[in-house]
């Protein structure tokens, strides 16, 4: 296979240009760590972005950060953190559960993937704090879009577009993204012993509470099965429910009181602050139970959205007729499913199923062949679907950008 | 007017009478409406410098009938454009002569409120803030806050990605929408989205918010209400000079505090509102800030001591902060009557909207005093400090002859300036035709030609606002083709593998 080992964003422009006129397709890649994830690709050759690595420009008192896209995330993440800043959007750390070596990933591939942690429910995801990009399109023009404020409505917004893309419209070179500041101090509240439905109650509420609460997870008893560390502790007495908060020390703590008091319906709450609490959060938004190397390992994992409040009781029906394990995130809008393999890794049933509560699922993680033989991502409604192709289109009018990724030919 | 609209199809024009007609098939009764005389109050929206009478008003109330109507317009190639309430401040809701006006105000009823989920689902003419408004009983709100709220609808709010005092710690449109029921202009009704967090596939939704009514006609939308805050107080801080008070904000920002929102006027700006609504500002001071910090009590409590700290710090003369509900709204209203106030002390202004990185912000006033004194008008500047976001406010009277020509001229050159210190032409009011030819100050050819290949996915024919956003015009079709080099490989030093 042909590896192009991109020196800089010029380089990139040249590939393309040349891969178009060759009609040759070509897979994106930064650090590689999430290549298995889609469609097994048509593609024959690799445009490689690792060596466009460089940080442009860094404002801390701005909270805006300027990257190439090929930067990996362990440098960045570094760097913002020694100016106590970090992505607000939390974005997950796939290597666990792809089980890929120990590279961090690079910026455009958090980017491309969209994959947002826990406080997406507070802070939204990817696509809220992408407001620049520089990128090459598949007619191989060099273009921008967005800007390097946060606050900006001039011209289209591709940076949204881009975002969750899996690399399918436009080669990033260079992303500016919103970066904030770090919280004082955080505690979780830990109820114990809640079923999925009432679980589902209990973070909506807290949700739906002034305490601000940024983040909302339950894990039944048996995700505990592949948990470690920190969490592994927390679910020593079966399920449990996170409720998190964070800011300046007062604060959270009028909140923990205020909220445990909202909840006491829901049992007693107990308490994990700061480092404990960290260490909860950052298990949950990278599904470390469900991790390669653990005893689901060998499983298929959907990632499912949903709105908020059906969560539970779809999780709970969808574990029961598969016997597969749930985790659930964002209130009950997120569910992480381990299903036992199957054909189809019970894509079918699970479909059908979301269709009633106007869900989609993602398979994150699955076979070359299972994911030869189904939708890896949600299949659209007839009209949907062609505005997603002519979108594409728009961009990359020869699919030369990881073809057949997003799409089952 | 000095821009340059589509130039009218005659053809179109010369069938005016049996398009009528075919409308009224779609839309009985007052649906259409094609008397000069009933057609003048959609001839502008709030940007009243432009004026042109539409050829004929259709106001719908059925998504078929939308539907029904878009579908006739592609088949028979008339223009279309949408509009809300009507209070774009860029002219996004501008009629076309040829062109059929789609007002989307019947459109009035919110269909679903979901606390669980913390979603409603609305038609598009429903006000922004009537949606915080049906839920303030269970103490939810709707973000997003323009000036406008009272009037402008949440579907001119998708389309103009619209802001407001708030955006700063709670984002704009774009961050508080999660679907929509779209038409496009060949009739097809698509959902985007649902009342899940995340939409699967491209984010569609993204794309739509913000894209001035030139790829759909949006017929119903699903936000995120949010829970209101416990308190919120407001501190207002005077400056002797306007750059203290952007070193202000900036440390603010930089210590790590969001606050609610952060507003900066100065000195014009301030008098104007002071005696318009009597808020009690202090009258010697160059700039006032008022910043605004929510959460619970302690939370606040501690803030503003923080707060406090860094604007005595930086200098500031007057320091009150609101110990009443009253009080906070007292210091807000010169705020928000500060367009209307600035309307009494001058026969016109023009509102700009720029945004800056907050760091520039002495920078950007140094340079809006210097082209005050080389055009000769006055300006009042008002700023949504917090995210960088200028509305200098320019003084002018239509009524002499020029000065009209003048105010637009400094205008498009704070804009420029805008872009030349990193920022960008517009923070939320929407490029429309008011900065529609501007835009190649921040974007290259081939940068507008990737935006208008999205355009084309939409809309292919550009039957949907054509003359909006983009300065030129471009077929689909030659925006389309791709231009290959050579065949040979290009770049035959780069590693191979």
């Amino acid at each position: 296979m042909d590896i192009l080992k991109i020196r800089d964003a010029k380089d990139v422009e040249q590939a393309v240009q040349a891969a178009i006129a060759a009609e040759q397709p070509l897979e994106v890649v930064g650090h590689g760590t999430k290549r298995a994830v889609g469609q097994p690709m048509a593609t024959n050759a690799v445009l490689d972005l690792s060596a466009l690595n460089g940080v442009t420009s860094y404002e801390p008192n701005e909270l805006i950060l300027t990257v190439e896209a090929g930067a990996p995330m362990a440098d960045i993440k570094s760097l913002i953190d020694s100016k106590n800043q970090e992505f607000d959007f939390e974005p997950m750390d796939t290597s666990a559960l792809l089980g890929t070596a120990s590279l961090s990933g690079t910026i455009g591939g958090t980017i491309a993937a969209g994959l947002a942690g826990p406080r997406r429910i507070k802070s939204g995801g990817a696509r809220d704090h992408l407001l620049g990009v520089a990128a090459v399109s598949g007619f191989g023009e060099s273009f921008k879009a967005g800007g390097k404020v946060v606050k900006n409505v001039t011209g289209y917004d591709l940076c949204k577009l881009i975002a969750g893309s899996w690399g399918t419209l436009a080669v990033m070179t260079e992303v500016t993204l919103k970066v904030m500041p770090k919280a004082e101090h955080e505690v979780t509240l830990v109820l114990h012993g809640l079923d999925d439905v009432t679980a589902t109650r209990a973070m909506s509420a807290a949700l739906g509470s002034s305490f601000d609460v940024s983040g909302a997870a339950h894990l039944p008893q048996s995700a505990f099965r592949g948990a470690t560390g920190v969490l592994a502790g927390l679910g020593s007495q079966g399920a449990v429910t996170l409720l998190r908060l964070e800011g300046i020390g007062a604060s959270v703590v009028h909140r923990a009181n205020s909220l445990t008091a909202a909840l006491v319906s829901f049992g007693k709450a107990d308490r994990c602050e700061d480092e404990a609490s960290q260490a909860a959060w950052v298990a949950i938004r990278d599904v470390t139970p469900f991790a390669a190397s653990g005893p689901l390992g060998a499983w298929p994992v959907w990632r499912i959205v949903c709105p908020p409040a059906s969560g539970g009781a779809f999780g709970r029906e969808l574990a029961r007729e598969t016997g597969g394990d749930v985790i659930y995130d964002w209130g009950g809008g997120l569910i992480w499913a381990a299903l036992p393999p199957s054909a189809d890794a019970h894509a079918g049933l699970l479909r059908s199923k979301l269709a009633a509560i106007d869900g989609h699922a993602t398979l994150i993680r699955g076979s070359d062949p299972l994911r030869r033989a189904i939708d890896v991502f949600h299949p659209h409604s007839e009209g949907v679907a062609a505005l997603n192709r002519r979108v594409k289109s728009s961009f990359d009018p020869r699919d030369i950008f990881n073809r057949g990724r997003m799409t089952r030919a | 007017m000095s821009i340059m609209m589509p130039v009218p199809d005659q053809a179109i024009l010369d069938r005016r009478s049996s398009i009528v007609a075919a409308l009224r098939e779609i839309v009985p009764g007052e649906g259409v409406i094609d008397s000069a005389a009933e057609m003048q109050p959609y001839e502008s929206d709030g940007l009243t410098a432009y004026r042109q009478p539409p050829m004929v008003v259709v106001l719908p109330d059925t998504t078929e009938q939308v539907s029904r109507v878009l579908r006739y317009c592609h088949d028979n190639g008339i223009k279309v454009v949408p509009r809300g309430a009507g209070t774009s401040l860029s002219g996004g809701a501008l009629p076309l002569a040829d062109g059929v006006l789609l007002g989307m105000g019947k459109f009035k009823r919110i269909r679903d409120i979901d606390y669980e989920n913390r979603t409603v689902i609305t038609e598009p003419g429903v006000t922004n803030l009537a949606i915080s408004q049906a839920v303030e009983h269970e103490g939810f709100y709707y973000a997003p806050d323009p000036s406008s709220q009272i009037a402008c609808t949440i579907g001119g709010n998708i389309g103009e990605n619209s802001g407001g005092v708030h955006c700063l710690k709670y984002g704009m449109t774009t961050n508080n929408v999660l679907g929509c029921e779209i038409i496009l202009i060949n009739g097809e009704v698509l959902r985007i989205g649902s009342k899940a967090p995340e939409q699967a596939g491209y984010d569609l939704m993204g794309i739509i918010t913000g894209s001035e009514g030139l790829l759909g006609v949006v017929t119903e939308v699903t936000v995120r209400i949010l829970k209101k805050p416990e308190t919120a107080r407001a501190l207002m801080i005077g400056f002797p000079q306007v750059e203290a008070s952007g070193e202000c904000v900036a440390r603010v920002i930089g210590a790590g505090i969001i606050p609610g929102a952060m507003e900066i006027m100065d000195k014009p700006a301030i008098h104007a509102a002071e005696a318009f609504v009597h808020a009690g500002y202090p009258l010697e001071v160059e700039a006032l800030l008022i910043c605004e910090l929510d959460g619970p009590e302690v939370e606040v409590d501690e803030l503003i001591a923080r707060v406090e700290k860094i604007a005595k710090d930086c200098g500031a003369t007057t320091l009150q902060i609101s110990n009443s509900e009253k009080e906070r709204l007292l210091f807000w209203s010169g705020r928000k009557a500060a367009f209307p106030a600035v309307g009494r002390i001058s026969p016109d202004y023009l509102c700009m909207d720029g945004t800056i990185p907050r760091g520039k912000l002495p920078q950007a006033l140094t340079r809006i005093r210097e082209l005050s004194q080389k055009y000769g008008l006055g300006v009042a500047n008002v700023f949504h400090a917090g995210d960088g976001n200028l509305h200098p406010l320019i003084l002018y009277d239509a009524n002499k002859p020029g000065e009209m020509d003048k105010a637009e001229a400094f205008g498009a050159d704070i804009l420029r300036a805008c872009v030349e210190f990193g920022g960008v032409l517009t923070g939320e009011h929407g490029v429309g035709v008011e900065k529609r030819d501007l835009m190649p100050e921040m974007f290259s050819d081939i940068d507008l030609a990737q935006q208008q290949r999205i355009k084309c996915a939409f809309d292919p024919q550009g039957l949907l606002n054509p003359g909006k956003v983009f300065p030129t015009l471009h077929r689909c079709a030659e925006l389309g083709r791709v231009h290959v080099h050579g065949g040979k490989l290009a770049f035959p030093d780069l590693p191979r593998f």
